[in-house]
């Protein structure tokens, strides 16, 4: 006898005009392939912030699809990105997550990025300056001229974050962000930000399942912290969704009262009153960009995560923290704490989060027959609303040529047809 | 300072770092408490080489640390067993009432709510490892903890924890 889902599981939940996806969007490995290629090869994304290069020659390292890149700030200033993959064997050139070129290494000089392994040798700007004994084993054949390394579009801006893509003809950075940096702009952009903070964690969970935490807030009843400080507060419910072309979303203000978090009374002899240019006292504002990155504004600290998908069922996040650049010593020391009481490894909400997508993880089990997992609820795109959520899937969806509802037997979409069902969701389809 | 004394300071200072890791293991917080001086303060940090800067991830007074006690019911905490290996290094006498150590410390992780409990649950493996620096105040008859800086190593921790090494 096979045992087959309840019907509830394989049928729609409740009227058939429920928006759902289908959970194997989020355990099958060629839809994660799919993805790596169709979204993650060509997308803008949030590799490091200005300050962690902020002097000439520095440098740090990243993964975008699988592929290594490095992001160096040449001797004109100028921050570039590169395969950080020497292009005479393949070996990758620099190993470390973050450094100077100044320092030389075993194998080179200083101000070059030199492979470990045959010493080849090349500037800031990815020319090649040096193959060692280029004319003994390649006489007239092969010029320093004819290398250099892979270089990838690069841009520095909105709030100071180095940008990357991977694709040699990417959409302009700015028609990409489609207008959503707006609401955070004016706290971003007045001044230069600083990072502070920078953790990260491997966590067993697809990694559109730790953006949808970012993009809901109806979990915020697992959070103690958010229950007291937000949810139970005036403002709170009128919080809203505003979605941008290309999958990304806004949510607006509120005032959090920190003090209603027992442990703030406790450590805390003055209200928290710092905060971001522009932003009212201690307010919260939130920007999901598609794929995988969010900026969470709250008080006196700026988050920032950062998701690279290892594979459909493990996704590295990066966490940030940032102040601003002009902090006191004693300013300073207090964004770290307001952030890290929160936001740590060791705060009261993110392990809290990390908990939650792992078991989303352990409950939808690959080659299992997909779950109908609802993306429902509609309060006029207030703070309950999943509309984040929907309109995320209708940009995958536009991506991926996949339906998320039915992402193996119906065929592949226009943008149109899927713009149409966002506007007027089919019975039961996430819009 | 006698070798004797020497010895005596070692032991002394040793017991109570082995006494505080054993009541974290057993969550015995009060007790742990009790070992702290009035003016305790605790911090975790790490260097990020991603960043090239330190960080403090905790940072509280006793107050604090009684506060982020008290509140552990009311947060989702990840319910695994943590065992702290803790082996002291370097002890320093200040005064006679002032003294302070260095302890290599790794804290070994076994799943029990976490996860698929039916697979993984009873399984361990290591969750991080640093070092405790702890500085003491002779009060009495006892050396209780002023102050102690964990310093990680680890900064991979996964889910991480509301518990603290």
């Amino acid at each position: 006898m096979t045992i087959q889902p309840s019907r509830e599981w394989r049928q729609r939940l409740g009227s058939s005009a429920l928006p759902f996806v289908d959970s194997r969007i989020y355990t099958e490995r060629d839809i994660f392939e799919d993805e790596l290629r169709q979204i993650w090869q060509k997308s803008w994304l949030l590799v490091a912030h200005e300050s962690e290069l902020s002097e000439p020659l520095d440098f740090r390292t990243t993964t975008i699809a699988r592929e290594p890149v490095a992001v160096v700030r040449g001797e004109d200033g100028v921050v570039r990105a590169f395969l950080n993959v020497c292009p005479h064997r393949g070996a990758l050139l620099l190993r470390e997550p973050a450094g100077n070129l100044r320092q030389s290494n075993p194998s080179g000089s200083p101000k070059r990025i030199t492979c470990m392994f045959h010493a080849w040798q090349f500037d800031s700007k990815g020319q090649c300056l040096s193959i060692p004994r280029r004319n003994a084993g390649y006489q007239d054949r092969l010029q320093c001229t004819d290398v250099s390394l892979n270089e990838l579009h690069c841009e520095v801006g909105y709030g100071g974050f180095v940008w990357v893509h991977l694709d040699a003809n990417p959409v302009p950075l700015h028609e990409a962000m489609g207008g959503a940096f707006g609401a955070l702009g004016p706290h971003l952009e007045a001044e230069p930000l600083e990072v502070f903070h920078h953790h990260k964690a491997i966590v067993r969970t697809n990694y559109k399942l730790w953006h949808e935490t970012n993009s809901e807030f109806y979990h915020d009843y697992m959070h103690h912290f958010n229950r007291v400080t937000s949810m139970q507060q005036a403002g709170y419910h009128d919080r809203r969704y505003e979605a941008f072309p290309g999958g990304h979303a806004t949510v607006s203000s509120m005032e959090v009262k920190y003090t209603a978090y027992e442990h703030d009374r406790v450590n805390l002899a003055e209200e928290r009153d710092l905060s971001f240019p522009l932003l009212e006292r201690n307010g919260w504002k939130l920007l999901d960009l598609f794929p995988g990155i969010t900026l969470n504004l709250r008080g006196s600290a700026l988050r920032v995560d950062t998701a690279t998908p290892l594979s459909e069922d493990r996704v590295l996040i990066e966490f940030r923290g940032l102040g601003l650049k002009r902090d006191s010593a004693a300013e300073r020391e207090r964004r770290v704490r307001d952030h890290n009481t929160i936001w740590g490894p060791f705060g009261r909400n993110l392990p809290e989060d990390l908990l939650g997508v792992t078991n989303q993880t352990l409950g939808m089990r690959p080659g299992s027959e997909g779950l109908h997992v609802l993306q429902a609820r509609r309060e006029d795109s207030r703070i309950h609303d999943e509309v984040g959520l929907r309109h995320y899937y209708a940009e995958w969806s536009r991506r991926l040529g996949r339906s998320a509802s039915d992402p193996y037997t119906e065929k592949a979409r226009s943008l149109s047809a899927v713009g149409e069902e966002l506007a007027t969701p089919r019975a039961g389809a996430a819009e | 300072m006698s070798a004797r004394a020497a010895a005596e300071l070692r032991a002394e200072l040793t017991d109570v770092v082995a006494r505080s890791a054993f009541l974290l293991d057993e969550h015995r917080f009060g007790e742990w408490v009790d070992l702290t001086a009035a003016d305790f303060r605790y911090r975790i940090q790490a260097y990020s080489p991603d960043i090239r800067r330190e960080m403090t991830w905790l940072d509280h007074d006793r107050a604090g640390m009684v506060a982020l006690i008290e509140l552990l019911p009311k947060h989702h905490v990840d319910g695994a067993d943590l065992l702290r290996q803790v082996s002291v290094g370097h002890v320093l006498s200040e005064s006679p009432t002032e003294a302070s150590s260095v302890s290599s410390l790794s804290i070994f992780y076994t799943a029990r709510d976490i996860g698929d409990a039916h697979v993984d649950g009873g399984s361990s493996r290591l969750f991080l490892v640093g070092r405790y620096h702890d500085r003491f105040r002779r009060e009495g008859e006892h050396w209780r903890l002023s102050e102690r800086t964990v310093r990680l190593q680890t900064r991979q921790l996964g889910v991480g924890s509301h518990l603290f090494p």
